[in-house]
């Protein structure tokens, strides 16, 4: 298990956001969560990429806990310190990509491994040029963000949080704020990662590229997982009536 | 007195004016960001304490603080105040002029959208390195034509030393005017701050310029 989130509870001022909410991804694996707005998706992401605190339960990263619930039913993490040790495990790329616009393309993608990891610059940018080429845009390392289309700017995100060699790497509806006919070029990036046995979770509305890309399906609702599992099972044959009920407004 | 004397005689006091000037600068500057960060405390007492100064800076005359200042340390403590004259004056533009920063500070810091912050922090940068790699050269693009005004009325402003009778452009010109009744020392002085003023601009908007690389 590369991270495990077990029993999380999550409220914003009295509201119940997450309800026991309790899954794990494996290496390789290739997880979507779906379901209406308001359901807890993304901050069930935000929550494991430590961009939220949880009230309870317990995060889990490649066997070592980061977070758990101690006797008075508090969620308790270790220091700041040791909490910089486990961001190097996850990487997450955002619905508004969140670039850095005062860095060219190259610097937003070795800034922080130099400054971070301690990489040599030399090392980072080899790393940077090479994932830029992975994305189809190396011609663009010298550009700053506001030249690049939003398609761009999502893959240029995609390749800085791979710079920081994640062990996982969560997206927060990476093609929300895309034009139609760019989430086409982000989605392929996706898929391409899929194949090179990435591991990745990531939240979306995109149904048909859940279903060709994962291995699993999770449907989230109200706060709780409703429903979870092969991406065919989950969508050609839901079992709860809420999932169908979902899937049901996307078939329209 | 002819026109050279008067030049001459008036450059001492352009001196001054630039002392003022500088001084003002390099002691408001870094203040305002040490106000502006403490106006953001977690600490309620230090929040409320920051609100009040910068409400009395910005709602009471920068004259009557210089007198204040100036004054102040004799009819509070008996005080001689004979050599704190020009440290009177600084204490009292760097302290207003902080007040100003900061309030223009905030503003800045506080239009940096949320995702900047929540991204470098998910790619392990430290608050420090957070705020001085990502937000602050952000922060200075934006308030850099609010900086640029504040400036140019400081220029203006250091006239105001001429209250407690420090001998800088303006106080020289009023004089100097008097003594031989000429308009000249007048001209003089408005020429030297629309010159000063001028090179403010020219070097702001290079500044600014040096920014434009990115939107």
């Amino acid at each position: 298990m590369i991270i495990e989130m077990k029993n999380i509870e999550k409220s914003f001022g009295g509201l119940e956001v997450l309800k026991d909410i309790s899954f794990g991804v494996d290496s390789g694996e290739v997880v979507s969560i779906i379901g209406p707005s308001g359901s807890g998706k993304s901050t069930l992401l935000r929550c494991a990429t430590f961009l939220e605190t949880i009230d309870g339960g317990e995060i889990v990263y490649m066997g070592e806990t980061a977070a758990h619930t101690d006797e008075s039913g508090h969620a308790v993490y270790v220091s700041p310190q040791e909490l910089r040790h486990f961001r190097k495990y996850c990487g997450l790329v955002f619905q508004q990509f969140n670039l850095f616009p005062h860095y060219s393309i190259l610097k937003n993608l070795t800034d922080a491994p130099m400054r971070v990891q301690g990489l040599s610059r030399d090392e980072a940018e080899a790393t940077a040029m090479d994932l830029l080429g992975k994305m189809g845009i190396a011609d663009k390392a010298k550009a700053y963000p506001y030249q690049l289309s939003g398609g761009q700017q999502q893959r240029v995100a995609i390749a800085r949080a791979l710079a920081m060699k994640p062990e996982i790497l969560f997206f927060d509806e990476p093609t929300s704020a895309l034009d139609p006919e760019l989430t086409g070029e982000v989605l392929k990036v996706i898929r391409q990662l899929a194949e090179e046995k990435m591991t990745m979770v990531v939240v979306t509305h995109e149904m048909p590229f859940a279903k060709a890309v994962s291995n699993r399906v999770i449907f989230m609702d109200g706060g709780v997982i409703v429903e979870q599992g092969d991406p065919k099972d989950v969508f050609d044959n839901p079992q709860e009536e809420r999932t169908k009920q979902f899937l049901r407004v996307f078939e329209r | 007195m002819s026109f050279s004397t008067m030049l001459s005689t008036m450059s001492a006091g352009m001196l001054r004016t630039f002392l003022i000037f500088a001084l003002t600068l390099i002691g408001s500057l870094p203040l305002g960001m040490i106000v502006a960060l403490l106006r953001k405390s977690r600490f309620a007492p230090v929040r409320g304490i920051i609100k009040a100064y910068i409400s009395v800076m910005r709602g009471t005359p920068l004259m009557l603080q210089l007198l204040c200042w100036y004054f102040g340390p004799f009819y509070l403590f008996g005080w001689n105040i004979g050599s704190w004259r020009f440290p009177a004056i600084i204490v009292g533009f760097v302290l207003n002029y902080a007040a100003y920063f900061a309030e223009i500070y905030r503003g800045g810091i506080e239009s940096i959208p949320t995702g900047q912050y929540e991204a470098a922090e998910v790619l392990g940068y430290t608050k420090f390195q957070t705020f001085m790699r990502i937000i602050l050269p952000q922060v200075i693009k934006i308030i850099m034509p609010s900086v640029t005004n504040e400036v140019i009325t400081l220029v203006k402003d250091t006239s105001l030393a001429f209250t407690l009778a420090y001998q800088e452009v303006f106080s020289l010109a009023k004089q100097i005017s008097a003594s031989q009744t000429s308009f000249m020392p007048f001209l003089i002085a408005g020429v030297f701050y629309f010159v000063a003023n001028y090179v403010v601009e020219i070097v702001m908007s290079r500044v600014e310029k040096s920014m434009d690389y990115y939107k």
